[in-house]
């Protein structure tokens, strides 16, 4: 057995092409994913009851199932469902998007309902309405507490994230398949391929440590 | 629009859908135990004095941790038989990848449970004669795993939905005979709906048990 990286370093250029396309799934996922979590979050915490059980149950839902069989469902049986035509970009976003707000929305409930009562009695007490103290007095306190269990999030999502290869989506993991096939050098693109996740999501967590470290110096407490 | 949802395809197929069923519990235990089991081990290497042992059991935590599941099972059964001459079939390269993969968080777990023990308690067991093992599992380790119960939960639920990744290197669990059975009967949406449905069904009590869980310990605690 003999390590040879030339013929993978001949190609690099369809992993960095792979790397692209996984950024651009997960930064799509946390665009609708983020405003939907906070949809779901503020369904749940309301007063009126049937919306809050159905949010409930959306929330649970896409907790307990697995990611590849949402995925799947998404794919292969939607389209059918609702006769539109589905690529394996979509699928994935839709998938992600749901599935991570679904996580969002945890995080953003336990963020509201750290803040203290009195806050939102004070908002209300000087004439605010709803969703004013909400966007003004309430979210801006949550939304620091909850940072740091939302880039764990996020970094949870870029992980998922490879399993759109398998409905032949173009990232980094689908391109390692095609490289291992048209090289027959799997050893070396996979370690190569493992390699560039584990620098990307290292980096990834100590950005996420160093900034959980600056919000405790600037004293607030974590919400996970 | 206009579908009319038939599981009847589904009921007929049932047999080969419970062989898929039998390989999912089967892979979740083992991977389970292996994962919860070595992740102590992982842990309290972890904690360890010695920089010979805590360092190599950072390493394999981060390493890990910070790669995705599916890359680690994919290397497994690709490229693992190539640099070892260790063949790898299916089951093998995805419990290698799952258990692994929860081994390194659940050692994360198991730290911060053994961090978050008062210091006096390790004093204690110094002080009336017990070695540094003996203080470990006696004192520290069984308070230190009660407090992170839930959190072990939790890591046993991923655990479980891991195992549909299994399917990807071809091993027979749940998702790929309802695979096979929405590719023979043309009925994707029953199929894979009826899996969502399984899965639903298995982890929702489990993880409202959880928060029961949680809650009893913080009063106990």
């Amino acid at each position: 057995m003999e390590w040879n990286f030339l013929a993978v370093l001949n190609d690099i250029d369809l992993l960095f092409l792979g790397l692209v396309n996984t950024l651009k799934v997960t930064g799509l996922a946390l665009f609708f994913g983020v405003p939907l979590g906070l949809v779901l979050a503020l369904s749940r915490l309301s007063t009126f009851k049937p919306l809050s059980a159905v949010a409930g149950f959306i929330v649970e839902f896409f907790r307990t199932t697995p990611p590849l069989v949402q995925l799947f469902w998404f794919f292969f049986a939607l389209p059918i469902l609702i006769d539109v035509s589905m690529t394996p970009l979509i699928a994935a976003v839709v998938t992600f998007s749901i599935q991570s707000s679904a996580f969002f929305a945890e995080i953003f409930r336990s963020g509201i309902q750290s803040i203290d009562k009195g806050q939102w009695e004070g908002a209300k007490a000087i004439g605010m309405t709803y969703s004013q103290s909400l966007s003004r007095i309430i979210l801006p306190q949550a939304v620091k507490r909850m940072i740091p269990a939302f880039m764990e999030r996020s970094i949870e999502l870029l992980k998922t994230t490879t399993l759109v290869s398998t409905v032949a989506y173009a990232d980094l993991m689908f391109q390692a398949n095609e490289l291992a096939q048209k090289t027959f050098r799997p050893l070396e693109v996979y370690t190569i391929v493992a390699v560039i996740y584990l620098v990307l999501i290292f980096l990834c967590s100590q950005f996420s440590i160093w900034v959980e470290h600056r919000l405790a110096k600037s004293g607030e407490g974590t919400v996970r | 629009m206009g579908h009319s949802w038939d599981f009847a395809t589904i009921l007929q197929n049932w047999p080969v859908l419970w062989v898929g069923i039998k390989g999912t519990i089967f892979i979740f235990v083992i991977t389970v135990i292996l994962g919860l089991g070595g992740g102590l081990i992982v842990g309290v290497a972890r904690y360890a004095k010695s920089p010979f042992i805590s360092y190599p059991a950072r390493a394999f935590v981060e390493i890990f941790r910070n790669t995705p599941v599916l890359v680690q099972i994919i290397w497994f059964f690709y490229a693992f038989p190539i640099l070892t001459g260790i063949e790898t079939d299916p089951f093998l390269a995805a419990v290698l990848g799952i258990s692994l993969n929860t081994m390194a968080f659940s050692a994360e777990i198991y730290r911060a449970g053994i961090q978050s023990i008062d210091k006096g308690q390790w004093e204690a067991g110094k002080a009336i004669g017990m070695t540094y093992n003996q203080t470990l599992r006696r004192i520290i380790l069984p308070v230190a795993i009660k407090r992170v119960l839930p959190a072990l939960t939790n890591r046993g639920i991923e655990v479980f939905k891991m195992s549909t990744l299994a399917s990807v290197v071809g091993y027979v669990e749940t998702l790929n005979q309802a695979k096979l059975i929405a590719d023979l009967n043309f009925n994707p949406i029953e199929s894979y709906t009826a899996v969502a449905i399984i899965f639903f069904v298995v982890l929702y009590p489990v993880v409202q048990a959880t928060y029961v869980l949680e809650r009893r310990l913080r009063r106990s605690d």
